[in-house]
This record gives structure tokens, sequence and C-alpha cells, in this order.
């Protein structure tokens, strides 16, 4: 019997991609770039977008007419695109954005504005500690600036107040960008330029203000705008730079002012009698801030903005091009010509089969665990004769409540890593992916029971759900009490904790039961801290390739390209979204929002931090990812107590990994640090003495 | 009366056999959308062990004994006991009978969706296996109320599967492992009820092409 063709599969996880960011919410302009620049058929763009073939066509035919597609304005964001890339490679700058350069009927300070804001919406990120200098630029980038999708921000203000009547000073700026936000204000209480030296250290030193400057060495992003010196530029109007003979003969070698700093024309700080009197960020902590953003365009400020390039001040510039070009022409350099044309990227050949270690892929499961069984033999041994069943050498004693794992194969060292002392007693496993049969569960029961009972923990599943339940029965019926822990740890899955699956969580919940029942407490508290455990454990995975079963070696489903499924399980199911492919950051970002939501942890609160694999992520992508974790765990004020990063809760060969947090108290924290010596799990006892 | 005699028709559970072996990577496809694609593996699993263990002379009730018994003590996953407690359900129906008539047939069948109907706690229109088995048992029985012969009922019976089957097309997934999908498991046809109305069919043509008629 054939697979019936059904027109309703076909359109499948495409179709709900939405729109990248690069074209806002424009499909016709998607549709136009998708036909024009990367050259892709009419019906490969209604499957991208998820329209119909003939609405590609009109979308094209409206991009034509509205002008969307337009030989000037392409040759005009082209020559934007190209000083962008001179002056990146060029002043070594991490990011720049020029806007084409549009000939007036907008001032220009609102297209940087609006320019800026875009910039920084990418840019920002929940965590963040934002410093803010002031200036029109800035002021305008705020007021462009809309978002709800940041959580934990704080905005310092860099730059002590001033009191002319402008609409950009510090103040201003710090309170917008805040407001744009939705951040904490840090405001700098205190004037920009004081009358004395004294008068200065006196004001650092009073604690409001000298609190406020602390936070200035915390910074990990700057917005500054960039001043010229000319007569009629915003500093004097500012009144950061008071007129006068005085000051003007002090700062003559100085070409521009950023941050409160006067700088030359090579970017080294100019000395007057300002800088003993200033109080705001200085140039060494402005150094040490990773991401320093500069908004400023306008031909008057080339020399200032140069000087700030070279004196790498800001890494990060957003301009327009009559002002990139500029910066360019001066530094000596040519402005590159546009030269329009494609740049191709050979795509990987699509794996058909994969390639793996195998004999006979039916007998893979039985020769796999004929060898974990000898490698792990310190450790464990089968119960009847079958490894389907294995049992601790130093785990079921009389009177301790034994504990019984298990699940399907394929995810290990799940689940037969954590035989050992101190946390599982006992092991039933199936095959790839599918939960034992009720025989081994019971084999596993016997032989752990010490007379205390026997605690069941699984991954909830249906088909364990029933296995688990049918062998439960049978070990009743026999005199051997069994308690029944389903662990639901993964937050994607579903947003009532009962209906949730079992993931990576499992480990930690293992580890907190294997404890309890180590120390000798009854099943009822060894199954109530296992609860425990299992209601404060979140975890969320992200899969970037999908698995291959032994069986077909093929990949399970496909992940596009430029495509990650979030909230992937650990048996190959594709997981909750389809979603673009981001960076380790935006992905580690995702995920800690979603756990942080379920959890709702309070400032100083602890989490032990299980950074896993799914199978084919190296570790050195699972530390990037914990570095961020941890970042936004900080800003957060919540403590990693402990960490573990490694496989410890597979699917295969799936290329992702899974970020689990277990909220803790000192109960819990206690059972995670039980000494435990199993394969996959080892905690050394304190040394005492 | 149309029936078919118990004794000695082991051989239509081999059949049912060949033909989960023969759907196997069709079954895993199809699971691989939405679930973990490892259905026609496990299944072809189950089902190709208990035809090695026929040894041809079992009566119908004792081959869908054997194979109960290998889906619920060697198979796992939770296809194993479903369909392990379908079978077994089945078997005990026609225990020690000797003919099995057009009534004997859909009690059998009955029996059969009592059992995973206890041990599931899935309902109509959740995209599972009852979508195929729910809509077959009612038209088989409505197909004998109406007047029309064992062979036409079990023709009836096998559409109706198969028409379930497609229906699970456009249902959202309520139980197992693709209800964590939600909407996402909409376009896809269930695996489960694929395979059961791929057992329910080849069911009914075994049991039609060996009526007798006396």
């Amino acid at each position: 019997m054939p697979p019936r063709s059904s027109s309703g599969s076909a359109r499948g996880a495409d179709a709900g991609a939405g729109v990248p960011l690069r074209f806002g919410d424009d499909l016709l302009l998607w549709a136009s770039w998708l036909y024009y620049e990367e050259g892709m058929t009419q019906s490969d763009i209604a499957r991208i977008i998820g329209v119909s073939r003939a609405s590609v066509i009109s979308y094209l035919a409206d991009a034509r007419t509205r002008g969307i597609v337009n030989i000037s304005i392409e040759t005009n964001r082209l020559r934007a695109l190209s000083v962008a890339r001179s002056l990146s490679e060029h002043f070594g700058l991490k990011d720049c954005l020029v806007i084409p350069s549009t000939g007036g009927e907008r001032p220009l300070v609102e297209s940087l504005g609006a320019a800026g804001a875009q910039a920084l919406r990418a840019l920002f990120r929940s965590g963040d500690t934002i410093g803010v200098g002031w200036g029109r630029s800035v002021l305008a980038a705020a007021k462009a600036l809309s978002t709800e999708a940041l959580q934990d921000i704080r905005v310092v203000q860099v730059t002590g107040s001033t009191s002319a009547h402008v609409p950009y000073t510090p103040a201003a700026c710090a309170t917008a960008m805040a407001a744009a936000i939705g951040a904490e204000c840090i405001p700098l209480s205190a004037p920009a330029i004081v009358s004395t030296p004294e008068l200065r250290d006196l004001l650092c030193r009073e604690s409001p203000v000298r609190e406020q400057l602390a936070c200035l060495a915390e910074l990990n992003r700057i917005v500054l705008g960039i001043a010229s010196m000319r007569p009629s530029s915003t500093l004097h109007a500012s009144g950061l730079l008071k007129d006068g003979p005085m000051f003007r003969d002090a700062y003559a070698g100085a070409v521009g002012e950023i941050a409160g700093h006067f700088v030359d024309a090579r970017g080294l700080p100019v000395s007057g009698p300002l800088e003993a009197r200033m109080i705001g960020i200085t140039l060494e902590d402005l150094a040490r801030v990773p991401q320093r953003i500069a908004i400023a365009g306008g031909v008057d400020k080339v020399p200032a903005i140069l000087a700030a390039l070279r004196g790498g001040h800001a890494n990060v510039l957003v301009t327009d091009a009559a002002t990139g070009a500029g910066i360019l022409h001066a530094e000596g350099l040519s402005v590159p010509q546009v030269r329009p044309g494609q740049e191709t990227v050979a795509g990987l050949p699509v794996r058909t089969r994969v390639k793996k270690f195998l004999n006979a892929p039916d007998e893979a499961v039985d020769e796999a665990l004929e060898g974990a069984v000898a490698d792990y033999a310190g450790f464990l041994r089968p119960v009847r004769g079958s490894n389907r069943a294995l049992v601790a050498l130093d785990g079921p004693r009389p009177g301790k409540v034994g504990v019984v794992i298990g699940g399907g194969a394929g995810h290990d060292p799940c689940f037969l890593g954590y035989v050992g002392r101190g946390m599982a007693d006992a092991v039933a496993i199936g095959n790839v992916f599918a939960s034992p049969p009720p025989g081994p569960i019971l084999d596993a029961t016997r032989a752990a029971d010490g007379g205390a009972g026997v605690l069941h923990l699984f991954g909830n599943y249906s088909g364990d759900v029933m296995n688990f339940e049918m062998a439960a029965e049978m070990a009743d019926s026999g005199g051997i009490a069994v308690r029944t822990l389903v662990t639901t740890d993964d937050v994607a899955s579903a947003g009532e904790r009962q209906a949730r699956r079992g993931v990576a969580g499992n480990v930690l919940v293992f580890k907190a039961a294997g404890a309890a029942a180590d120390r000798m407490l009854p099943l009822v508290e060894v199954a109530a801290l296992a609860r425990k455990a299992n209601d404060r454990s979140y975890t969320i995975g992200v899969a970037l390739e999908p698995c291959s079963l032994p069986e077909t070696q093929r990949p399970l489903f496909a992940i596009g390209a430029g495509e990650m499924e979030v909230g992937v399980g650990i048996h190959g199911e594709p997981g909750v979204a389809r979603q673009a492919l981001e960076n380790a950051d935006d992905t580690a970002d995702l995920v800690v929002d979603r756990i942080l939501t379920a959890m709702d942890p309070k400032q100083g609160d602890e989490v032990a931090l299980l950074l896993n694999s799914l199978g084919a992520t190296p570790l050195m992508e699972l530390h990037i990812i914990g570095r961020r974790v941890r970042q936004r765990l900080k800003a957060r004020g919540v403590v990693v107590a402990r960490s573990w990063a490694g496989h410890y809760c597979t699917s295969l060969d799936m290329v992702g990994m899974s970020v689990t947090m277990m909220h803790l108290d000192a109960e819990l924290k206690g059972l995670l640090d039980h000494p435990c010596h199993t394969p996959a799990f080892r905690v050394a006892p304190v040394a005492t003495g | 009366m149309e029936r078919i005699a118990n004794a000695g028709n082991g051989g239509l559970v081999a059949e049912l056999a060949a033909v989960i072996v023969e759907n196997k990577a069709w079954l895993s496809e199809i699971d691989g959308k939405i679930g973990d694609g490892d259905h026609g593996v496990n299944m072809a699993k189950g089902f190709g062990r208990t035809a090695e263990r026929l040894e041809g002379g079992e009566s119908l009730a004792e081959a869908l004994s054997v194979l109960s018994d290998v889906l619920m003590s060697e198979i796992g996953g939770s296809m194993g006991p479903l369909y392990g407690m379908m079978f077994s359900g089945m078997a005990e129906a026609i225990e020690g009978a000797e003919e099995i008539d057009a009534e004997d047939f859909g009690a059998m069948l009955q029996a059969g969706l009592d059992e995973v109907r206890d041990i599931g706690s899935a309902e109509p229109g959740d995209k599972t296996l009852l979508d195929a088995y729910v809509p077959a048992v009612d038209a088989y029985g409505k197909a004998l109320a109406a007047g029309s012969g064992m062979s036409a009922a079990l023709e009836a019976m096998c559409a109706a599967a198969e028409a379930g089957r497609d229906a699970t097309i456009d249902m959202v997934a309520k139980v197992g492992r693709a209800a964590r999908l939600g909407e996402r498991s909409r376009g896809v046809q269930d695996a489960g009820a694929t395979s059961c109305a791929l057992i329910l069919c080849a069911l009914a043509k075994g049991t039609a092409s060996r009526l007798s008629d006396a």
C-alpha cells in the first residue's frame, strides 16, 4: 500500500517561518531580494514565504511598479555597503552600519537616529549593562528605538549632568534610552564639570555618586555621540565646553569630544584645565567596555569621527555614506567602486546516508550493551544474564530504597551510565528510543530491592509510563512496594508541569533521588525528594541537525540550512518551533528567557546548571553557550552554585544542546553534593580531618 | 452463514506480519515527521519475530496469543503494550471457539478495542490508532445490521479504517509524543492510525479469503 500523497503536508514547516529581520515585515522586499539577489525561482520563493506562486509573481510585479526594484536605489545601497565594509576593514570595527545619503528630504540626524535604533535593536541583549553618552544622534536613536523583548537591562548615564537648556543632555539621553527598552536607569547625580578638582573628589566620594560611578566599570556596551570642536557645534551649545580664550588655547589641538574627553587628530587625549574637574567615565574605563557604539554623521564631523576611530574609542559605527566616504578620503583611502555582482556560496551536499560505526544495524543496541557492560564492569553487572537489565555492584543493600531508572537506548550515557553507588541501583534498557518492556524493568526492580521498596524513575513518555506501570504491578504482587516518579523537566514541551517531557533534567533528578536513598531515607521520603528535584528542574533543548537511527542511517527529519529547532526532545522528535538560526549568545538568550520565565527565581537564588550535548555538539560550543547563560544569570542576580558540561542525555548523533537549571535550596544542594560513583557521574566525598 | 475455522488458521497472523514488515520503511517515515521515526522498525521487529515463531499449525487464537506475547514482552515502547493488549483481547475473545462467524468476529474486534482503550488514555479525535480502529468497528457493525454479509462487512471495515487513518491528517495530536508539537502535528497522518489500518485491512482480507459458507 503506497503512501497517499497529501497536499496538507506539503507546505510543512517552511510556511510558518517568519520574515527574516532584515526585511522587517516587507514581503515585497523579501520576495524581490530572493528573486533578484539570491537568484531563486518563483516556486522556491513561494515555498519559503509560504504563499502561492501566483502571489509571488504579483509581489514581484508590484515591487517593480513601486520602485522597490530600481537600479539607482540599488547602487546607492551597494555604495553604502561598500563604504561600511571598507571602514570596518580599515579601522578593525566589529560592525559598521552606513545608511545611504539621501539628499535631504529628511534631516540627517533623524535618519541616523532611525539607523542607530535599528543597530541598537540588533546589538542589545537581555542582561546588558549599557552606558549612554549624549548628543543629538544618541537622543534621536533612543527616541526611534522601542522594544519589549529585552529583560534585566541597566542603562547607565556616563557623563555628569549639564545645565544647558538643550534637549539632548546626558541625563535626557540616558532616560530616553532606558524608557525605550524598559531598562532600569542609573543616573549620574553630579555635574559634568565642577568648579575645582577638590570638589570633584569630594562629590565622587559621596555614596550615590560613588555607587553610580562604580556601575561604569560593569558596562558591556556603550552608546556614544561624537562632537566636533567647531564653534557652532553641539558641544558649545551643551554647556560642556565654556567659550573663552583660556579653554580655546588649552584645547586648540583637539578635533573632537567623545564621552566628555577631548581628543586630537590621532585620537589621543588632549589635557587641559577641565580633566581634573570632570565627573564621568574615564577613557580607561571606556576602553574596557567590550562594545563601544558611536552614532554620528555629517561632513563637519569627519575629523572628530576619524579621531575617535583612530584612537579606538569606538568599535561599532553608525554613520551615513557621505560622512563614511569623507572619513575614508581623509584617511587617504579611495572610496570603493560599486561592483554589483553575486557572491555565490557553494552549498554543502545534503547528507542522505549518515556514516556510522555499525555491523548489523538491528544488533546495534545489543552490541553496544555488550561493550558497555564490559567497559563498566567495575560498576555494574547484568541481572539475569541479559544486558537489558543491569544492577550496580555497590548499590542495593538491605534496608535501602532501590532506585530503578530506565528508558530507550540512544541517550547514552542515559541511562546505564548513572548506575552505581549514590545514584541508580538498577536500570532497564529498551530498543533505540523505545521504552523497555515490563520484563527487564521487573528484573531490575527485583535486583534493586533491599526490602525497603523501590522507586521507579523515568521520563514522561507514554510507552515508558505503560511499561513501567505494568512492571510495578507485577513487582507489587510479588511483595515489592514500588513508587513511581516520571521526570517532566522539558519546559518547551508543555505549559503544565505534569504534561512535560523528561529530558536532560533526568540526570539531576536521578542524582538527588540516589543521594536520598543512599542516606537510607524511607521510600516515601526518597520519592518526595525526587519529586521536589523534578519540580524544580527546567530544561530547553535546541537542535541544529537531526539525528539518524542505526536502522535507517538517514536523517530523521530535515532542518534547513538557515534554521534551528527550538524545544527539541531527546528522541529526534521535531521541536516545538522552527526558527531562523541564531548565534550562540542569541540562542542562549532564547533558552534562558524561557527557563527564567518558568522558574521565576529571586535575586540571590542558586541554581545548578547542566549544559548537555545532544550527541554531536562539541564541548567547545557548550562552553560558549554556558558563558552567555552565566552572564544572563549574573544580570538577574542568580548564582550558579554547581555546574556540569558534557554528554549527559543525548539523542544519538543529533547536533544540538540543552540547558538544564535546577532551582536549588539547601536540601537539593546537599543531595547534589552527596558522593556518588557511577560511570558517567561522580561526586567525590569531601575530605575530612 | 459465512464463517472461518479457528483451528489451522494461524497463517492469517503470518500474513498480517508480512504486511507490517513490508511497510516498515513507510511507517518509520510517517513517524519521523512528528514522532521519533521508529514506528516501522519496532513494529517490524515485533511482527517479524512472531512470524519466525509460528510453526504453522496454530489456530487463529493461538497465533494471536503468540503475537501478543512478543509485542508485550519484547518490544516495549508504546506500541508494544498497546498492540500487545489489543491482540491479547482478540485472542481471548475467540479462544476455544471452533468457528468464527460474523458476530464472533465483531466481538473479537470489540474486545481488541476495549483493551486498547483500557491501557491507553486516548479518545477518538486525538490523532491515534483509535481514529482508524473506532470507525472500523462501527462500520463493520453497521454493515451487518444493514443486512450485509460478512465479506461485505469486512470490506466496509477496511474502507472505514483507511478513511479514519486519512482523517488523522487534519487532526492535532492530543496524546503521545506528537502531542508536544501542538498545531505542528496537523498536516501529517498518524503513524499509529496508519499501522492500525494496515492491520485491520490485512485481517479483513485474510479472513475474507478463508470464508466458507455452509
